[in-house]
This record gives structure tokens, sequence and C-alpha cells, in this order.
């Protein structure tokens, strides 16, 4: 039993999380933060997204200085 | 004999008459006893289904995730692995991103209505009509003496004409309501708490914050930190500072309807934290000169005087 996703699977699964994630955050009005009956905290929404966005990232960097 | 039987017919008319009055009137009231009940039932129950569980549904989502997860190690599925890393994430985003607490917008302009309410009964009774002045007052971190703490409290004057001179040291140290030299009353500005705010999100005291930072700190405070107002834009000119706010939480209470008089003497609680604001970063009285609001609500328009001495 071991779990069944590569590294470079997970990889793309944050690529394509973060990127969803940075353009809602981005497009999401600047005044509202309300999605019809749900209410967020935009920061925090943001904060997520950039920090998948960095995990990606170093996630590509560890691949190109250290290749699989 | 006949007078008095049509008297007498004429009375019980009156009484059947005013009982049938006496009736409806009871029932109207029951009526409306029992509507409003109802409504109060009703709104409650629209508040209930207003209110989302996201909470919840973040718990759902995670408990499901962590589920497909476990299932996916088991049997060694790549898809049932991405949907519960998926669902995973979705659930603790949920978790994350729910606010604190968020109260409705228009709570903020009903609670504001009757400090201005109260400042207007007094004025309107004392018959002052000066321009309000915005007195700065002494850095928290600075030591004062016991009878002198009165100075650390921001305040301002509506004086009973225009004037440009403050209060003498002693009514200000003793807090005083009704001063007389220059003859106003000293109350505790409307934007106040606001401003307290500000100073909470920037972790800054305005007496320490330079005067020229004040147009680019101000306006994202208000705007993007706190959402107090959609756009806010602060330039100065000399002395003369100008505020444009678009889109502000306090609108209303510019309306014609309300009628309040002290608004365009204090300003609105943004308006009045921002004069407070500014007071406090120049150490000098601010006075509001003008304020200009479009017949939509939608732009404030504020002209403050940075006075000298």
């Amino acid at each position: 039993m071991q779990f069944p996703l590569s590294t470079s699977e997970i990889i793309l699964w944050l690529a394509f999380t973060a990127i969803i994630l940075l353009v809602t955050s981005e497009l999401m009005s600047p005044y509202s933060e309300q999605f019809g009956d749900f209410v967020i905290e935009k920061s925090r929404l943001r904060i997520a997204a950039l920090v998948l966005g960095v995990a990606f990232i170093v996630t590509v960097l560890v691949r190109v200085v250290a290749p699989i | 004999m006949p007078f008095g039987k049509s008297e007498n017919s004429k009375e019980k008319e009156l009484d059947a008459g005013e009982r049938a009055e006496s009736a409806t009137v009871k029932y109207l009231v029951e009526s409306l006893q029992a509507v409003q009940k109802e409504n109060e039932l009703l709104k409650m129950q629209l508040a209930k289904s207003r209110q989302v569980p996201a909470g919840r549904i973040g718990f759902v989502l995670l408990i499901f995730g962590v589920l497909a997860l476990a299932g996916s190690i088991w049997s060694a599925s790549t898809v049932l692995a991405f949907i519960g890393l998926g669902i995973t994430f979705w659930g603790a985003l949920f978790l994350f991103v729910r606010p604190i607490r968020f109260v409705k917008e228009a709570l903020l302009e009903w609670n504001a209505i009757s400090s201005y309410k109260i400042i207007d009964r007094i004025i309107d009774d004392l018959g002052y009509k000066g321009k309000a002045l915005y007195i700065p007052p002494y850095p928290k971190d600075v030591y004062l003496p016991e009878y002198l703490k009165g100075l650390k409290e921001m305040v301002v004057l509506i004086p009973d004409k225009d004037t440009a001179a403050m209060p003498t040291i002693e009514e200000m140290a003793k807090g005083q309501f009704i001063v007389e030299n220059p003859r106003g009353i000293c109350i505790t500005p409307p934007g106040f708490g606001v401003m307290s705010l500000f100073e909470k999100e920037l972790r800054l005291d305005f007496t320490k914050l330079a005067p020229e930072r004040f147009p680019s700190v101000l306006p994202k405070l208000a705007t993007s930190d706190l959402q107090l107002a959609r756009n806010v834009q602060i330039s100065t000119d000399k002395s003369l500072v100008h505020v444009k706010i678009e889109g502000s939480a306090y609108k209303d209470l510019y309306s014609q309807e309300r009628g309040l008089k002290s608004i365009h003497l204090v300003g609105c609680p943004l308006a009045s934290a921002i004069a407070c604001a500014l007071s406090k970063a120049t150490g000098r009285l601010v006075a509001i000169m003008k304020d200009e609001i479009s017949p939509d609500l939608k732009t404030i328009e504020l002209w403050l005087q940075v006075l000298e001495g």
C-alpha cells in the first residue's frame, strides 16, 4: 500500500489549483467579499493562493536542481 | 315620555356603537399582534436560511476528502487520490477563508445615527453654529501628570461661532464638556472609534505618522483593509486637504430624509476619523471647511483646513 500519486502529478495538481485560486482572488471585486450567500475573507484566500503558487515553484525548482 | 324614550334609545345606540368600536379596535390590535409575531418568526426563518454554515461544509468536505485519500492508498487508485486531494484541499480552504464575523453594512449607519441626533439636539439647544475644530491630543506614550491626563483625549470643539482658537489647557485637562474660552462644547469625535481601528490596523499612533505619508496610508486603510468605502482620495494643497470618498458605508447618514445637521459639522464617522488622524499626524487644529455630497450620495467631498498655531 502506497500513495498512488507521483511527484510530477502532485506538482501538476499544485499548479492547477494555484492558478484557479490566484485568478479567483484577483477577479474578486475589491469591494465585496460575498459570493452569493457565502461571505469569505478575501485576504486569506489570497494567502492560500500565494502559498500554493510558491509551493508549486519550489517543487519545480527542486525538480530542476535534482531531477528524479 | 316619548322624548325620554327617544333619549334612551339614542343612549343605547351610542353604547352599542361604542361597544362595536371597542370590539373592532380590540380585534385590530389582536390581529396586529398576531401579524407582528408572524413577522418576527418569518424574519428569524429568513435569517436562518441566509446563514450558510461554511464551517460545517468545510468539515464535511475534509472528512470525505480524507476518506477518499485513504481509499486511494488502499485501492492504489490515482483518480481517487486526485479526488481526495481536491476535496481535502477545498474543505481546508473553506475552514480557512471563513470570516471571523461579518455584520451588515447598514448596521454601521444605524448605530451612528443616535450620536448625531444627540449632537443635533445639543447644538440646536445651545444655538452653536461655528465650524467644528478637531483638537490633537498628546501622544499616548508621553508622560503627563494625573491632572493633565485629559490632554491625551481626542476631542472636537463645536464653538458658538467660527473661531480658530482652542480651549485653555485647564479646560482641556479637566475634560470639560462646556468650555468658555472660546465658548463651545468639547465632545469625543464620532470617528474616534474608526480612527482607533485605523491605528490598530496600522500598529502605529498617528502622532508618529509623517504628515506627507498621510495621503497614501489612509485611503488603503479605509478601502482595502477595513472596506469602509470603495475609493478614498486625499490630496493636499498647502494647509488645505481635499478628501473624496466614493461608496462610503456611511453615505446614507447624509441623506436629506435623515435631516442630520451635525453630520455637516463634524463629518460622518469615516470623515471624522480622517480629520482626527490628520489632526494627530500634523499636531494641529483641523476644521471641516466645506462638504459636498452628490445627489445619489455616492460621492462625498470634504475640504479640511489644517490651522496654524
